[in-house]
């Protein structure tokens, strides 16, 4: 018997920081067919009008998915088996303030807004997790919310 | 290359549609880059023995590669990546390898918010066979004609 995942509401998970590496983004742009010159060198960036090289925008939800698997433990924080149990996206809402530039080191942290049961072919949890990215200036990245699929 | 026509602000106008692109043939040796960038290795994304014994036809797709694909056929329309403010996604259903994925675009509203021409959109990625995978909305910025 799963314990009653309501009792996480409210629940806010330790921050973590995650840095836009080269590595993670030189894996990533080959797989995504991401072909903008904006994502290879300063000086391309520099002339599509960005102040230094970004990342595509479709590795942002990456970025936030990363800071959220480093901050929780699928166990403790969700009462999930990862092994046994079944986890998926739900929903995904990210609004973003600016664009985010290889290099970036950003804080994540998410708390648990809400957790309500749903019935499927099988009854399962949604837990919808508020996410925020702040830099080192202080200031939002992006922010938004993920929402995660747990069966009973 | 993207060859699609960039759109002004002007240019549109609620109810239109946005160039659909098709992604794919899916490729599993692409899950194994995806796994790597995630530090997740679960083997429903990489066995497809195990994911078989799961009653399913072959390794899923990992969720965010569907997104990139969504994401990718707006921004590549865009003038600029970053022209993109927001997104809201839904996770439909799966992809497996060899699934082509075709993603579509309806203009919902145009508006000046934050003093810049902002444009709402529905958008959706579906299957060679119709299935929804994504189910969403967007916000994006478009410049102006001079």
């Amino acid at each position: 018997m799963t314990p009653d995942r309501k009792t996480l509401i409210g629940r806010t998970f330790p921050a973590v920081k995650y840095v836009i590496n080269e590595d993670d983004i030189r894996d990533y742009l080959p797989v995504a067919g991401e072909e903008h010159p904006a994502f290879r060198s300063a000086e391309e960036a520099r002339a599509a009008g960005y102040q230094r090289r970004v990342i595509p925008p479709s590795f942002a939800p990456f970025v936030a998915i990363l800071g959220m698997l480093r901050s929780f433990d699928w166990e403790k924080d969700f009462f999930l088996d990862y092994r046994t149990g079944t986890a998926m996206f739900g929903e995904q809402e990210l609004e973003y303030q600016r664009p985010l530039y290889v290099g970036d080191t950003l804080t994540i942290q998410g708390t648990v807004v809400d957790v309500y049961e749903k019935q499927g072919k099988r009854v399962f949890d949604v837990a919808r997790v508020s996410v925020k990215a702040t830099d080192e200036g202080g200031g939002i990245a992006f922010q938004g919310g993920l929402s995660y699929i747990l069966f009973k | 290359m993207d060859t699609r026509q960039k759109a002004y602000f002007e240019d549109v106008r609620e109810g239109m549609t946005i160039p659909s692109v098709t992604y794919g043939p899916m490729d599993r040796y692409s899950y194994i880059s995806i796994a790597i960038i995630l530090r997740d290795t679960n083997p429903l994304h990489l066995d497809r023995v195990y994911a078989r014994e799961r009653g399913l036809p072959d390794v899923v797709q990992q969720g965010p590669l569907n997104e990139t694909y969504l994401y990718r056929f707006l921004t590549d329309w865009l003038h600029r990546p970053w022209d993109l403010r927001k997104t809201k996604i839904r996770f439909a259903a799966n992809v497996f390898p060899g699934d082509l994925l075709t993603c579509q675009g309806t203009v919902t509203r145009k508006y000046h918010e934050n003093g810049e021409p902002r444009v709402d959109c529905q958008i959706w990625q579906e299957n060679q066979k119709g299935d929804k995978i994504l189910i969403g909305e967007a916000t994006f910025t478009l410049p102006e004609r001079g």
